[in-house]
């Protein structure tokens, strides 16, 4: 049961360090970003293919996914979102242009990973890096899941510190509140979303090379799964919210592992969904959501 | 012709399924709702008629009205159930509704098939049945594009406060868009399933919301030309990118993006938008005070309104 336990929360881990950053851009300045998983794929795939021809030990890995998913994030923003929200004033009218051209996005780099993997798994053997298994008192727990539950943890920790303590954080909050009165109030509004899709794309990066640690390989499809779970995750928990994502992803993991160990395997994708619909009918902006005001 | 015709009947059958398709994510987008339910009742619709035409064998009509009055009444009370949701909240429970069919039918046990879904429904649907129904379709939506109702349609979509207190019902009308996007999703299902003679869960994925929405906005989400436009680029884009061989998909996703960066109201409305310019400047040359188009009038006005109280309610 333990080790059950212990499974679940490293998965849930691994949809916090993903959804993390997809949250803070949705519910601050205001970016669903569908390539969200391609990125995290993305990262992965380009870590491993300067793995084949460099040994590289982990921590060199993950900081190369960070880099890698930081540039595709940025470039994503700068090249697509950003010309989507200049040339559309009207928002909800943009909020659909962004949702299309992130799906371009992602399907154009789904599109290379498949032509440069064969669409083959792959995973990162080349590596330094060794799994271990340590006992600590009752339950066994593997290095790798250490790492993964310190950097979500700690990487949360600091999101949510930094939101709520920093000048910067404080003025991404205000964006997310009222993005024009943000701006009369000086705060540079392409200038923070910037640094938001950054961050996210970094966070997204780690996500894909510890992912790919965890499970041994992944392919280039692993992205889109993420995505959906990582909706359900951020609505679960309500958007924006860093206390929100944590506890959606924690739950969402749990429900999944308890779904695949007691019933069957081929429910467990019925979770993620039936978890969305089920918050959103009776709590629809999440469990840490903002309460907003409707008149229709 | 007939060879040609004959080369890609599979492809001129997928055209108008999938006009269908992206119809029924327009009918509620329309009015303003991100809805993408129409691609679960394809599901839904695709089932229905796969199981009655194996286990009863009735005629190809049969079949399809049925899916398509059960997929009308699922959409209805779908649309009950989410009454309190929009914008993107409503998208994505509308995603997880679709998902939800796609692991339902997977864990139907005899009734769906199973993982394999369902084979050998054959039926007497036609080519021509198929055009038939989507050309009564068009029509159908076409005089909901003019006059009062376009009106009102439209009136909903970028105000609904206004409406409301203008006596428009604004939720009745969003639950018939439910009901429509329903019977619209099922009857491109049940159709496809009907002239596949097969169904099975791995087509209502994640991948056919994006068509079906790609489809659209790239189209251009106002009338049900722009619905046709797209479907037809998005079925025959693949076998033109065949030429570009490996980087295809590359090429696929270059497409949408400029699409969604430099055609915010779709093909459509960038040939709207070009007409205008046109007759605006030869009208201007003829008449000092050219007649005022009362549609663009009316359209700015109403942008102008949705712009306001938005940011009011924010």
């Amino acid at each position: 049961m333990l080790e059950i336990l212990i499974n679940a929360v490293t998965l849930g881990s691994l949809y916090l360090l993903f959804a993390l950053g997809m949250s803070v851009a949705w519910g601050t300045i205001g970016i669903l970003n569908f390539a969200h998983g391609s990125t995290f794929m993305f990262s992965a795939m380009v870590a491993y293919f300067v793995v084949q021809t460099v040994t590289l030990p982990m921590w060199a890995m993950v900081l190369l996914g960070a880099a890698v998913g930081t540039v595709l994030s940025v470039l994503t923003q700068a090249l697509v979102f950003n010309l989507i929200l200049r040339r559309n004033p009207d928002l909800l009218k943009a909020e659909m242009q962004i949702v299309v051209g992130g799906i371009g996005t992602a399907s154009v780099l789904l599109a290379i990973a498949q032509h440069y993997t064969k669409s083959v798994p792959f995973g990162f053997s080349a590596s330094t890096f060794k799994v271990a298994t340590y006992q600590l008192g009752p339950v066994h727990i593997s290095n790798v899941q250490l790492v993964i539950l310190v950097a979500a943890l700690g990487l949360a920790g600091l999101a949510a510190w930094w939101l709520k303590s920093a000048r910067a954080g404080l003025a991404l909050r205000a964006i997310g509140v009222n993005p024009e009165v943000a701006s009369l109030m000086g705060v540079d509004r392409s200038r923070m979303a910037l640094g938001t899709m950054a961050a996210a794309g970094a966070l997204a990066g780690i996500a894909g090379v510890l992912l790919t640690y965890y499970l041994g390989s992944i392919a280039a499809e692993t992205g889109d799964s993420f995505l959906i779970s990582a909706f359900a995750a951020i609505i679960l928990g309500g958007i924006g919210s860093v206390a929100g994502v944590v506890t959606g992803s924690m739950i969402l993991a749990l429900a999944e592992t308890l779904v695949v160990t007691q019933l069957s395997g081929t429910w467990a994708s019925a979770v993620a969904f039936g978890l969305i619909f089920v918050v959103l009918l009776f709590l629809p902006r999440g469990i840490f959501g903002r309460k907003e005001v409707r008149r229709t | 012709m007939i060879g040609w015709y004959e080369a890609n009947l599979v492809l001129i059958e997928a055209t108008f399924l999938n006009f269908l398709l992206a119809l029924s994510i327009q009918v509620p987008l329309r009015l303003g709702v991100f809805s993408f339910a129409g691609v679960g009742s394809y599901g839904l619709g695709a089932y229905t008629a796969a199981i009655l035409t194996l286990r009863y064998d009735v005629p190809a009509f049969v079949a399809i009205g049925a899916a398509v009055l059960l997929a009308a009444v699922v959409g209805y009370l779908f649309s009950l159930l989410v009454a309190r949701l929009n914008g993107l909240y409503l998208a994505m429970a509308t995603i997880a509704f679709v998902l939800i069919i796609a692991v339902l039918a997977t864990n139907g046990g005899e009734l769906t098939g199973g993982a394999n879904g369902l084979y050998g429904a054959l039926s007497d649907l036609t080519t021509g049945g198929v055009v038939a129904v989507c050309v009564v379709v068009a029509v159908l939506l076409a005089l909901t594009e003019r006059g009062p109702l376009r009106r009102r349609i439209e009136a909903v979509r970028e105000d609904p406060e206004l409406s409301l207190s203008m006596g428009i019902g604004v939720v009745p009308m969003r639950q018939m868009a439910f009901a429509v996007s329903g019977a619209l999703g099922a009857c491109a299902g049940a159709m496809n399933a009907l002239l596949r003679t097969t169904v099975s869960p791995e087509e209502i994925n994640f991948h056919l919301i994006v068509l079906a929405l790609t489809m659209v906005i790239i189209g251009g989400s106002r009338s049900w030309i722009g619905a046709f436009i797209g479907s037809v680029i998005f079925t025959w884009l693949p076998s033109m990118l065949a030429s570009a061989g490996r980087w295809q998909d590359v090429v696929y996703g270059v497409i949408i993006i400029l699409a969604a960066i430099f055609m915010p109201t779709g093909l459509l409305g960038l040939v709207q938008t070009l007409y205008q310019k046109l007759r605006g400047r030869r009208s201007a040359a003829v008449t000092a005070e050219a007649p005022a188009d009362d549609t663009a009038e009316e359209r700015a006005l109403l942008q102008a309104l949705g712009g306001e109280s938005r940011g009011g309610v924010q």
